[in-house]
């Protein structure tokens, strides 16, 4: 063992073995695509000598990557990718896309409430002869029209005017606390459902289950996506600022529209089927769409638009073809650990203001975290305007 | 802030070959993964990824920085060299190592002394 003298030697090594061209060309092409699992700013630095390396260290005569070999690369180049994500949302894009949803997700969040509940009411207008109902599953009446849905739709609006009105600690508080509550009320039905999952009743119309969420049905990971980014942002109006009104009135409208698909079409006939796998792709379908449509523009807008397609997450676990009480189980356990996930989030986000900071890395992260919450309290305010110290607001979309 | 971190919890065994390859002198990529085999006694061979993930982390926490290029078969090769806080992190490992193989070494004689007397 010397590990002193091979400093400078091993720098004449290396010479590959010899091998046909053919097969080395494409040993090198299969190399090329498993490097795309690598972030582009990382590939543009290490492509080349990444390859290198990789085609020195190959038997002569190879053609393709040994198994492990691709697995450790894929795996590698996600992980870097995973890793960057803080430093990501840290950069000017990112947090002028965090802003830019703190913006529209409260706003799509109370639209799809307000949905949901018209869905309700029209549920309920025409069981009304037969009102209250009561069910196997809980000792209340079932009301369509009842109290706590419309209490979460008015926090929810809540949340949006005091976001716009520069109010975004309180607003994201609010939010968190909506968030809390709909994860408790998941619980439960969840207990519930796990009891009851071979009951008569998911075999005739699961739909009628959703009216029992004790504290309405908000849309979860929508919702933590608005509590987080209004937590972790300069915030709403920073990102009416960059966004402006149409822009933002216009990825509301679509966002709104593309999640909301069911109740939107329950609303337009109320025997419309769904549950059924094809309509359930067709919702999918309907949010990719009105991602792609309305926020894809520029970096920010790139941004916008992966945050938004988080939503999609439980929608995706819906398309799976699923017999009826896992079609209900599945978004339902997505969206709890998507709101398990985001508590962190909310617990620093409650000591006081956030602000940005560059993470330097994976490890230092947490610390860092703590840190930046308790010092500068100043940056939120100046920053929620167009004069901030970020003055220009360049030209994103 | 990351060199306190990891301060506190030990090195693992990728990123002590990697920093210990660097130790006398700067190596390109193909020159790591072949030092660290022969350091590591032939039982550890670095995958590309592996390597070049450590190196991305320990570029971006400035241990290690991109030395000078060179152009070698038609192929960039990129030589990385320790930075001054990779070497005083490398030494503090190497310390802790050096201390706990001791405290090893002088368990396993005090059983030996136990067991022959």
């Amino acid at each position: 063992m010397s590990p002193g003298g091979t400093g400078q030697a091993t720098g004449t090594d290396g010479d590959m073995p010899a091998r046909d061209p053919a097969g080395a060309a494409a040993l090198e092409r299969r190399y090329l695509r498993l490097l795309r699992c690598y972030p582009p700013s990382h590939r543009a630095f290490h492509r080349e000598e990444m390859l290198g390396v990789l085609l020195a260290t190959a038997r002569p005569g190879q053609r393709t990557p040994g198994l492990g070999q691709a697995v450790n690369l894929a795996a590698c180049g996600l992980a870097i990718r995973v890793r960057r994500i803080p430093g990501w949302l840290a950069a000017d894009a990112g947090q002028d896309a965090l802003a830019v949803v703190s913006l529209i997700a409260p706003a799509v969040v109370f639209i799809l409430l307000a949905l949901g509940w018209a869905v309700n009411a029209a549920a309920g207008a025409r069981v009304l002869p037969r009102v209250p109902v009561w069910t196997p599953l809980l000792p209340v009446p079932v009301l369509p029209f009842s109290g706590e849905s419309v209490v979460v739709m008015i926090a929810w609006l809540a949340v949006v005017v005091l976001g716009l009105t520069g109010r975004q600690r309180t607003a994201a508080k609010i939010a968190f606390i909506s968030l809390t509550l709909a994860l408790l009320a998941l619980l439960f039905v969840l207990v519930v459902l796990i009891q009851q999952v071979h009951s008569f009743y998911f075999n005739t119309f699961p739909g009628e289950l959703l009216p029992f969420l004790p504290f309405g049905d908000v849309p979860v990971v929508l919702a933590s996506l608005a509590a987080c980014s209004l937590a972790l942002s300069p915030g709403p109006r920073r990102g009416l600022a960059i966004a402006g009104w149409r822009r933002a009135c216009l990825m509301i409208a679509g966002l709104s529209a593309g999640f909301g698909f069911p109740s939107i079409v329950q609303l337009a006939d109320p025997a419309a089927p769904i549950w059924d796998l094809a309509f359930r792709l067709l919702g999918v379908l309907a949010i990719a769409i009105a991602v792609a449509v309305t926020c894809v523009r520029g970096p920010v807008g790139r941004r916008v638009a992966g945050l938004a397609a988080t939503g999609l997450l439980p929608s995706l676990a819906v398309a799976i073809p699923l017999r009826v009480p896992a079609v209900i189980l599945v978004p339902m356990l997505v969206s709890l650990l998507v709101a398990v996930l985001v508590w962190p989030v909310a617990i620093v986000s409650w000591r006081g203001r956030v602000r940005r900071v560059a993470i330097v890395s994976w490890r230092g992260r947490v610390r860092q975290a703590v840190l930046f919450v308790r010092s500068d309290r100043t940056y939120s305010r100046g920053a929620t305007g167009p004069s901030s110290d970020r003055v220009h607001i360049r030209r994103l979309f | 802030m990351y060199i306190y971190d990891m301060k506190k919890r030990s090195m693992q065994e990728p990123t002590f070959l990697i920093l210990t390859a660097l130790a006398a002198g700067p190596q390109h990529g193909y020159g790591i993964i072949a030092d660290a085999e022969q350091i590591s006694g032939g039982v550890t061979r670095l995958q590309t990824g592996t390597l070049y993930m450590a190196l991305d982390r320990l570029r971006s926490a400035r241990l290690v920085e991109p030395d000078r290029e060179e152009v070698a078969d038609g192929r960039l090769r990129r030589y990385y060299r320790l930075t001054d806080e990779g070497a005083a992190l490398l030494g503090a490992e190497t310390e802790r190592r050096r201390a706990s193989a001791a405290v090893a070494a002088q368990r396993l004689r005090v059983r030996l002394a136990g067991g022959t007397a």
